[in-house]
Parts: structure tokens; C-alpha cells; sequence
């Protein structure tokens, strides 16, 4: 046990169980530090649970159980880690764990089954899951709040087979298996009614996919037509790099502001979208210089540190929340000091590698375990390279323009729909960015834009020279592809093609089936 | 029944995309253009000078091509079509206009074009977006993806005439093959039809693979050969609507019928509803925003997705149930489609929990052929319906 990297293996911790039979040792000042946030997470339980409400929420919802894994997914994705990006890491996860728990407390105190409070509920603007909150920029008297987030969406973060009930549930009703499971579990909370009942009114949006589109009509079966929540449906274009759609997209952000105006007599305020479209554009500054630094033999946030945080910031929070914000600036001082002591997170950087495809981290932390396990840098992935458009902070023409772009521009369907150019041609462009020569093509069986493009793919790398990894999973769903079965892809062509050892051979098979 | 005199002709012409009626057209001097979804408004692929096909893929086989650079999972009826235009089968066509509309049948024409299908050197594909919803903002934007990616591009790079004068001949045209369709199809609603499921799907499915011009005598022809056609003295044993989405295979509505059902309504991608609807055009207005305007507002496609349209789709097809006297719904999807799935799923419970009818739901591959799976659910269906009968139950 020593304070450096690969101090000891850490397949060692795994058992059979939920659970890990220890903490990992990083030194005396890593530990120590590591072991205060474990602290104040568990703080952050702790105050969540001790409300009446939120106990009995523990009991009314199935997924709520998922939550006990909290602690257990912190360390997953933070194994190996030590000095910056153990910081880095921990100001992310603090700041997400506290943000999701205003969230699920926010939903029950409204939730008509559980706190019923009626003056919240009316403020609470209901998203979906999959969109970009940038609508809700300027209303600050409004909460604007996604029901699938906690469900489902964190959920699968905590426990691997969170979802597993929920997508049975949608299959008895009919839905075939074929179906990306994300709007499919969706459905399934629905159809089982064990969403939070509450809001003022629901945007849904035709993100990011056919799937998650269909999957609103579910939803909104329950939503609108028995729960009495009104909904809007705010249509996104799919070709979103066309001059001629912006227009459309546009309307729809106007006519959007007007229904939730509507619905909640509220007002919007153009003073609170500026400040926001502020926060958004210093965030994506932020985001840049990260990005930049993984182009250099030096890269300071990447992996899990860098997907994981960019999703909440860029979708979820979108200029709303000054934490993040500080949060931001706090990752950029941590990274540019140790991008001049040249810190690298591992002894031996092997392969520089660009992750391509939907969110690699669902039921399993894919991308600290490339980086322990063969010495792979995650040096960024598709759902990292977002816009990077700067907002207008003056002109509320153009602003208006702006959430229409950032909303067609959500995480995913700014890659996998808008044409092939984006997903395809700009991955190459990337490669090159970043020096990258390997590419995880994290490839969703299920995710019909992705797998659609697989043939040129596979003749674009090879033309390219560039090694191609394909790591077939089902996203949420670790009965189709187990953990092992996404290593194995893996280690199969690190060993096979690349002919190499592991750098932490524990890791290579894990016992984890059952773990959260 | 007596043979319609048309039929067989038009069986063989849906044996070939690249059918007689299709080379005949071409060979006047006619632009061949190329679609895959009823989303493209259909009359402005038929100006003067140019004719619409919908595109098909007959005698589908092996498709391991399409596979490879699509994979497994998406739905044959985008593997099959670039299976065959890798092998050459649409190099008759002219270009190639697609919505945006369901991300498989995108990625299958992009890889169409990245793969260099189309040998024709002028050949060209337009992309376009399609409304989700039906309003006001969408209809601007229908009108101005038809200008820009069909008028604009048929003009420039053909010498299309494009007026509104052509707009509005074009429209006379397409009504005049829907007023046929639908005078024929109204045989249907009658106890004993005289025309059956299957040979109606064969003229109607005609009309999107064809020059409509060249179809209008034979759907007249065949018009007034009804008329005095003596229908079979049997009964079917269950009168069904046929619900979903793409079906352009014959076997399909030939199958459900050899086992006994009847398929009175085809509501389907390739069926007459909605898509053989007349477009009614007044002259206070453009005919292009009037005929987006209504092929908005008709659209009974799975991506449009606000409410009064996602329960009107349901209301149709309880309507057309009403209307042609059926006995039970048949929801198919083809496997792998994502919008249909859930179309399907919904649909289903929805008319069978809330308009009370036997609802058959069965996903199919592209080319049905003699699948035995398919045909034991349907007679299963038919006998259900049947002991409903006997037993005295509602529908």
C-alpha cells in the first residue's frame, strides 16, 4: 500500500457482492481527503432522509432504493485517482450529489402523493429528462424540474440494473425489446405510475431520438390525460445544422415561453436569461481550456471527470446555477496548476483515445477503467463535444435563436442526428485534434442513428489508420451485455490486435455481476 | 371471382422498381424522382416533366451487404433498399428526395449517398425536415422545405416548371388517380365486396410506384368493371382494418386473407389512407402552402407529436373501423422500427380499452413471404373474433 498509482491492484477490492471489501489506499493526504468527501456525501443522505416526506417517498417509489448505491458510485468512479483529478472528481460529484437531492426534494414536497404542496407545484415546470433546460433560463420564480432524471437516468448511474423492472414493465405492455431501453424504462416508470405527480405544466421535447420521441407519448398519455398536467410539445428540427430550420426552431422556443407563461402566470425575465446565457458562455470558456489541455501530452480533465460533469452542466443547469459556475472556475485553477507540473494520472499513458457514441457510463464506469486497466485516456467522448457557440448576452432577437440552437443542440442529438457530417466526418476531425490514435466506438445495439452509420465507421478508421474498438452495449440493460461481456470486447483487442499486457492485470476480470 | 382484367399487369409491374410504366416515362423525357416516405407531398414530384416513385424493394433476399454497413438492428425495409442500391436497382432514378423522418430510413440514404449509389452523374439527393407537430410554425416550415429542397432543386437543376400553374395540374392529376382509388375502395364497405383486400392493395400500391398519368385508364377500366363484377358467394370470417407502418410487400395483405379475414381498410405507409385523400385547393391561396397545409394536417405518421395528433390517430382508425364495418384492428410494425413500436404498443391498448375492438399487434419482417409465425397469430385472431361472434360479445 503506497501513496502512488498501482500501489495496489484494484480488481483486489471486488467480492461477489453489492459492495467492495474496502476503501482504496491513496496515502495518507489523498485517503484522508477522499474519506471527507465520502463524509459529506453521507451528510448529504443523511439531511435528504431525515425529512418525514422524503422516508415516506422511500417507500411510495421503487427506484428510490437505488439510492443507498450513492456512495458506492462516487467511488467507482473515482478509483485510481489521486492528487488533482481526485480533487476534481470530488468537486464535480459534490456539487451533482446536492444538486440531485434539491431535485428529489423539490419533487416530493411538490409531489401530489407525498408532500402536496400546492403553491410549489404550481411553480414547478416539469422537463424532460433529455432536454435542454435553456427554456427555463428566464423564469427564476420557476423550477423547472425532470421527474426521469432521478428515476432513471441517476439511477442506472447507482445500480446497474436499476432499470431492469421498468423496461419488464414496458415490455408486458407491448413495447418489443428492440427499443433503446432509456425511453423505454422511461416508459415503464410511467406505466407503472411511479413518477412524482406535480407541476404547473411539462415541456417534453423530440429529443433525443425516435425512441425518446415515442416515448413522450406515454408518458404524456398519463401526464396530460389523467394527471391533468398540460403539456407542450417543443419540436426541435433534427437537421439542425441547416440555415433553413433555425426559423421553425426559433418559433417553437417563442411559442414554448408563451405556454409556460400561460400555465404558470409568470413572466419572463430577460435580465435572469442574461445572466444565465453569462454563466453558459464562461462554462463553455471553462470547457475549452479543458478540452485544449487534452490535446497536449498533459491532459487534466478527462474520462469520467469530464462526461459526467459536462452532461449536468451543459443540459441540466445551463447558466442557472452559480455553483456550478464556481465549480467550473475551481476545476480550471486544479487543472492549469497541475497542466504546468505536467501531472499525469497514470505512470504510463498507452494509447490516446477518443470515445464515441452514447453515454459510457450507465451501468458501468467504462472510462476510469479504460484508463486503470490498459492505460487508455478517455481524452474526450461524443457527449463532451457540444456546442461551443457563444450567447448573446444583450440582443434578445438573437437570443431567442440561441436556446433554439442550444436546444436542437443537446447532448447526443447534436451528434446523432443533423446529419452524417456530425457524427461521422467530425470524429476524424478530432482524431486529429487530439493525436488521437484509437477510437471506442461504444456502439448502442439499440440506438438505430449510431449503429446505422457502423459500416462507414469501420471503412473511414481503417482508411484513416486510426484503431478501431467496437464495445457493443445495451445502455441500460446489463442483462443484454454484462459489465464483463463490454471488458471482455476490450481486452480482447488490446491483447488480440495491440498485443499488450494490462497495466493493472486485477482489472482485467471482474467478479462485479452483482455489484451495484 | 372473375379475374380483374388489370390485375396481373399490375402484379408484374410491382415485381421491378424500375417497372414497364417507369422505363416508358423515362423514355419520353420525364425525370425519374425518388422518395421513400409519404411525407414528400407526392404532386410536387409530378410536375410536368417529371414523375414520382416511391421507393421499393420487390424480391427482396439476402441483404447482407445493407446488414454490414447498417447492422442487424435496423429495419429491412432500409436494408433492403440499400442492399439494392448498392446492387444497381435505382440507378433509373433521377435524384432522390427524403424527410428527415425516421432516423433509419435517414441513415439508409446517406448511406446510399456515401457509398456512391446512384451512377447517374447529375443525380442529387435532397434532405428534408418535416413538422412535428401541425401548426402554424410547422406549416412554415413544410412550405419552405418544399421550395427549398423539391421546387427549387427540380427548377435549377432539371428546368422544372415549377409555377403554381404546374403545382395546381400536377394536384388535378394526383385527385384524379385518389377519386379513383377511393371510388374503388368504397366496394369495400359493402357484405360481400367485389373487390378483394389483396387486389386492391395491388392498385393502390401501383399508383406510388408508377406515372399516375399512365395508371388513370387502368384504375377507370378497372372503375367500371366493378361495377358489374359478381362478388364470391362466401363470407369472410372477420372484416379488419389494417393498421402501421410501411407495407409495400404483397404477400402481407395476401396472407391475412388466406386465412379467412378480410382487409376492408388500409391504413398504412403505401395504403389509400390517408394517402389517397384528394387535395382540395381553392384559388384565394398558393397551392403549395394548401397542399402542405393538408398533408399536415392528414398525416397519420408516428413522429407528430402533440396531442390532438397522437389521439387523432387513434380516432382514425377507430373511424375507419366504423366506417368499412370492421370486426377487429391488425396494428403491424416492421420489426426494429422505433416509432411504430410504440405507435403499435399504444394503439393497441388504446382501441382495444377505450373503442372496444379485438386488436390483433404483430411486428413482421419486410418480406412477409410464407411466414408461418405470422399467419398463426392472424387465424388466431380470426377464430377469437369468430368465437366472439358465436358467443354473442360486442365487437
Amino acid at each position: 500500500m503506497g501513496k502512488e498509482w498501482g500501489s495496489e491492484p484494484l480488481g483486489s477490492f471486488y467480492t461477489t457482492g453489492k459492495v467492495r471489501n474496502r476503501r482504496e489506499w491513496r496515502g495518507f493526504k489523498d485517503t484522508f481527503y477522499d474519506y471527507t468527501r465520502w463524509l459529506h456525501i453521507m451528510g448529504i443522505l443523511s439531511k435528504f432522509i431525515v425529512k418525514p416526506r422524503n422516508i415516506k417517498a422511500f417507500f411510495r417509489y421503487r427506484w428510490m432504493a437505488n439510492y443507498l448505491a450513492a456512495p458506492m458510485m462516487v467511488d467507482r468512479h473515482t478509483q485510481g485517482l489521486r492528487g488533482p483529478q481526485l480533487r476534481i472528481a470530488h468537486t464535480e460529484f459534490d456539487l451533482v450529489m446536492a444538486d440531485v437531492a434539491k431535485l428529489l426534494d423539490n419533487l416530493f414536497k411538490a409531489d401530489r402523493r407525498i408532500g402536496n404542496d400546492k403553491k410549489l407545484s404550481d411553480k414547478v415546470v416539469l422537463m424532460d429528462e433529455n432536454e435542454m433546460t435553456a427554456v427555463m433560463m428566464g423564469f427564476p420564480t420557476l423550477k423547472g424540474l425532470s421527474r426521469e432524471t432521478p428515476a432513471v437516468y441517476v439511477s442506472v448511474l447507482l445500480n446497474q440494473y436499476a432499470a431492469c423492472h421498468y423496461i419488464d414493465v414496458a415490455q408486458e405492455y407491448g413495447l418489443p425489446g428492440d427499443v433503446c431501453p432509456m425511453p423505454e424504462a422511461e416508459a415503464g416508470v410511467s406505466i407503472d405510475d411511479d413518477f412524482p405527480i406535480l407541476g404547473a405544466c411539462a415541456v417534453q421535447c423530440n429529443t433525443t431520438c425516435d425512441g425518446s420521441l415515442m416515448g413522450n407519448s406515454v408518458i404524456s398519455k398519463r401526464l396530460e390525460l389523467e394527471d391533468g398536467v398540460p403539456c407542450f410539445q417543443l419540436a426541435a428540427p433534427l437537421r439542425h445544422q441547416e440555415e433553413d430550420v433555425q426559423e421553425y426552431a426559433a418559433q417553437e422556443i417563442r411559442n414554448c415561453i408563451k405556454f409556460i407563461e400561460e400555465q404558470t402566470g409568470e413572466k419572463w425575465d430577460w435580465d435572469a436569461y442574461f445572466t444565465c446565457a453569462g454563466r453558459v458562455n464562461e462554462s463553455t470558456r471553462h470547457r475549452l481550456e479543458w478540452l485544449e489541455m487534452n490535446k497536449t501530452d498533459y491532459p487534466q480533465v478527462f474520462g469520467s471527470n469530464l462526461a459526467l460533469y459536462t452532461e449536468t452542466n451543459y443540459m441540466a443547469i445551463c447558466g442557472k446555477d452559480p455553483d456550478f459556475l464556481a465549480a467550473d472556475r475551481k476545476i480550471t485553477a486544479l487543472a492549469e496548476k497541475a497542466y504546468k507540473e505536467k501531472h499525469k494520472v497514470l505512470p504510463e499513458y498507452r494509447h490516446r483515445a477518443i470515445i464515441w457514441g452514447v453515454q459510457s457510463h450507465f451501468y458501468f464506469d467504462f472510462l476510469i477503467w479504460l484508463q486503470n486497466c490498459w492505460g487508455i485516456l478517455p481524452l474526450t467522448d461524443m457527449l463532451s463535444m457540444v456546442s461551443t457557440k457563444v450567447l448573446s448576452e444583450d440582443d434578445k432577437e438573437q437570443a431567442i435563436y440561441d436556446m433554439a440552437w442550444l436546444t436542437e443542440n443537446m447532448i447526443m442529438r447534436n451528434r446523432t442526428h443533423g446529419g452524417y457530417r456530425v457524427l461521422l466526418d467530425e470524429l476524424w476531425e478530432f482524431c486529429e485534434e487530439f493525436r488521437a490514435d484509437t477510437v471506442i466506438l461504444w456502439e448502442h445495439m439499440s440506438c438505430k442513428a449510431l449503429t446505422g452509420m457502423h459500416g462507414q465507421f469501420e471503412e473511414k478508421a481503417r482508411e484513416k489508420g486510426i484503431h478501431l474498438i467496437w464495445v457493443t452495449h445495451d445502455l441500460f440493460d446489463p442483462r443484454v451485455i454484462s459489465r464483463q461481456a463490454i471488458r471482455d470486447q476490450v481486452n480482447r483487442y488490446m491483447r488480440t490486435v495491440f498485443r499488450e499486457e494490462p497495466l493493472d492485470p486485477s482489472l482485467e476480470i471482474l467478479t462485479d455481476e452483482q455489484s451495484w | 371471382m372473375k379475374d380483374l382484367k388489370h390485375l396481373y399487369e399490375l402484379e408484374r409491374l410491382l415485381e421491378d422498381a424500375n417497372n414497364d410504366l417507369v422505363r416508358k416515362a423515362r423514355s419520353e423525357g420525364r425525370k425519374c424522382v425518388a422518395t421513400v416516405c409519404e411525407n414528400v407531398p407526392e404532386p410536387l414530384l409530378n410536375l410536368p416533366g417529371t414523375f414520382s416513385v416511391r421507393l421499393r424493394a420487390p424480391r427482396t433476399g439476402s441483404m447482407e451487404m445493407a446488414t454490414y454497413y447498417m447492422t442487424s438492428f435496423l429495419c429491412e425495409y432500409t436494408r433492403a433498399l440499400l442492399e439494392r442500391a448498392m446492387e444497381g436497382g435505382y440507378n433509373f432514378t433521377d435524384c432522390l428526395i427524403t424527410p428527415d423522418g425516421c432516423t433509419m430510413l435517414n441513415r439508409c440514404i446517406e448511406n446510399m449517398e456515401l457509398l456512391h449509389t446512384m451512377e447517374k452523374p447529375d443525380f442529387f439527393y435532397e434532405y428534408m425536415e418535416i413538422p412535428m407537430k401541425n401548426d402554424e410554425n410547422g406549416l412554415n416550415l413544410y412550405t419552405l422545405q418544399c421550395r427549398n429542397h423539391v421546387l427549387t432543386p427540380l427548377h435549377e437543376r432539371f428546368g422544372i416548371d415549377v409555377s403554381d400553374g404546374a403545382i395546381r395540374q400536377a394536384v388535378a392529376e394526383h385527385n384524379r388517380v385518389c377519386q379513383l382509388i377511393r371510388a374503388i375502395g368504397e366496394y369495400r364497405k359493402e357484405d360481400h365486396p367485389c373487390i378483394t383486400g389483396y387486389e386492391f392493395h395491388i392498385l393502390t400500391m401501383a399508383t406510388y410506384v408508377a406515372p399516375k398519368n399512365m395508371l388513370i385508364p387502368v384504375l377507370e377500366e378497372t372503375l367500371e368493371e366493378l361495377k358489374t363484377r359478381e362478388p364470391d358467394t362466401k363470407k369472410y370470417r372477420a372484416r379488419v382494418v389494417l393498421v402501421g407502418s410501411e407495407v409495400d410487400d404483397v404477400d402481407v395483405v395476401k396472407l391475412i386473407e388466406d386465412c379467412g379475414a378480410y382487409v376492408c381498410a388500409d391504413r398504412f405507409c403505401y395504403g389509400s389512407f390517408p394517402g389517397r385523400d384528394e387535395i382540395i385547393l381553392t384559388e384565394d391561396e398558393d397551392a403549395l402552402t394548401q397542399i402542405c397545409r393538408q398533408y399536415m394536417n392528414r398525416a397519420q405518421c408516428a413522429r407528430y407529436m402533440n396531442q390532438e395528433k397522437i389521439q387523432g390517430r387513434r380516432a382514425y382508425v377507430a373511424k375507419l373501423a366504423e366506417d368499412y364495418h370492421a370486426d377487429g384492428i391488425i396494428y403491424e410494425q416492421m420489426k426494429f422500427c422505433d416509432p411504430w413500436a410504440y405507435e403499435r404498443t399504444v394503439g393497441t391498448q388504446v382501441l382495444r380499452d377505450e373503442y372496444h375492438y379485438p386488436v390483433l399487434s404483430v411486428d413482421r419482417p419486410y418480406a412477409v413471404g410464407h411466414s408461418g409465425q405470422l399467419r398463426t397469430r392472424v387465424q388466431a385472431f380470426v377464430e377469437s373474433i369468430e368465437i366472439k361472434k358465436i358467443q354473442g360479445g360486442g365487437k
